[in-house]
């Protein structure tokens, strides 16, 4: 388990980033662990009758990536405090075997007390899929 | 019948009790990539995300709702904020209730603020889950 403290950090630092690649199988597999069954993310036939240019990743898969970023830097998910993220660009799985890369980073912006707030930028294909995303981690003593 | 403004402050019945099963847990942490031990063992926490699955279901009422005149198709998760006040764990039992906070209609769309309380049985607020969604009026081409 990782230790970071307040202490030990300031505003600009930087987490280790986090790449992953969501494959049709993997919005399968969230569909299912998540219960939504919405069709843009197995369908393209669905999805090109709602306008997008492909099966698309659920936007609350990209954002439970996004904070993977900050739990496996403070180890325990029980510090996170607050998470917000608007889902600005939908992330296009093509259906192959690489599937669609999404590098998410993250950095310090904010330390009050114990309570730190960490940016987290997510980027498909030089796009950003998550704007003014945001999680606030209570590191204790 | 169409969303407005009237319908600001309106909010539906808790959802039928949920019960948080470590086997749940292990099935959501293994669809978002996540391997944190907290996640596993005897007495795990649910992912910081997994608040999703349970006020999703509270989403459900709003978008059934026949005074709303809502079309699944076509609204779009815009952001999402989730406020914690400890991790969800397995044996939680909880509720989720959706209050519709702000009603704006923008060209040919409506934007809805929602929020969703998720508690145990016993009253206790684990978790302030807030989402937008953008309704539009018409459907996509």
């Amino acid at each position: 388990m990782s230790t970071v403290t307040a202490a030990d950090i300031e505003v600009g630092t930087q987490l280790p980033p986090l790449v992953v690649r969501f494959t049709r199988a993997d919005l399968v597999r969230y569909a299912g662990a998540s219960t939504d069954f919405n069709p843009i993310h197995y369908s393209e036939r669905f999805a090109a009758q709602v306008g997008l240019p492909g099966v698309v990743a659920h936007g609350m898969l990209t954002m439970a990536s996004g904070l993977r970023v900050v739990t496996d830097w403070v180890g325990d998910p029980a510090k996170v405090r607050s998470y917000f993220a608007r889902f600005t660009k939908p992330v296009v799985v093509p259906d192959d075997d690489r599937g669609a890369e999404v590098t998410f980073t993250g950095t310090v912006v904010a330390k009050a007390g114990t309570v730190v707030t960490i940016g987290i930028e997510a980027v498909a294909d030089e796009v950003k899929v998550l704007g003014a995303a945001r999680a606030e981690v209570d590191l204790g003593e | 019948m169409a969303i407005s403004e009237e319908h600001v402050g309106r909010s539906y019945p808790p959802t039928a009790p949920y019960v948080v099963s470590a086997a749940k847990i292990a099935e959501f942490a293994a669809a978002i990539g996540d391997d944190n031990p907290a996640y596993a063992g005897s007495e795990p926490v649910a992912p910081p995300t997994f608040v999703a699955v349970i006020s999703s279901t509270a989403w459900q009422a709003m978008f059934d709702d026949p005074e709303l005149g809502l079309a699944l198709r076509r609204i779009v998760h815009g952001d999402q904020r989730f406020e914690y006040r400890r991790a969800l764990r397995a044996g939680d039992a909880v509720t989720a209730q959706l209050r519709i906070d702000k009603v704006r209609t923008r060209g040919t769309a409506d934007i809805i603020s929602s929020s969703v309380e998720v508690r145990t049985l016993d009253q206790e607020l684990v978790c302030t889950a807030s989402a937008t969604f953008f309704h539009s009026h018409e459907a996509a081409a």
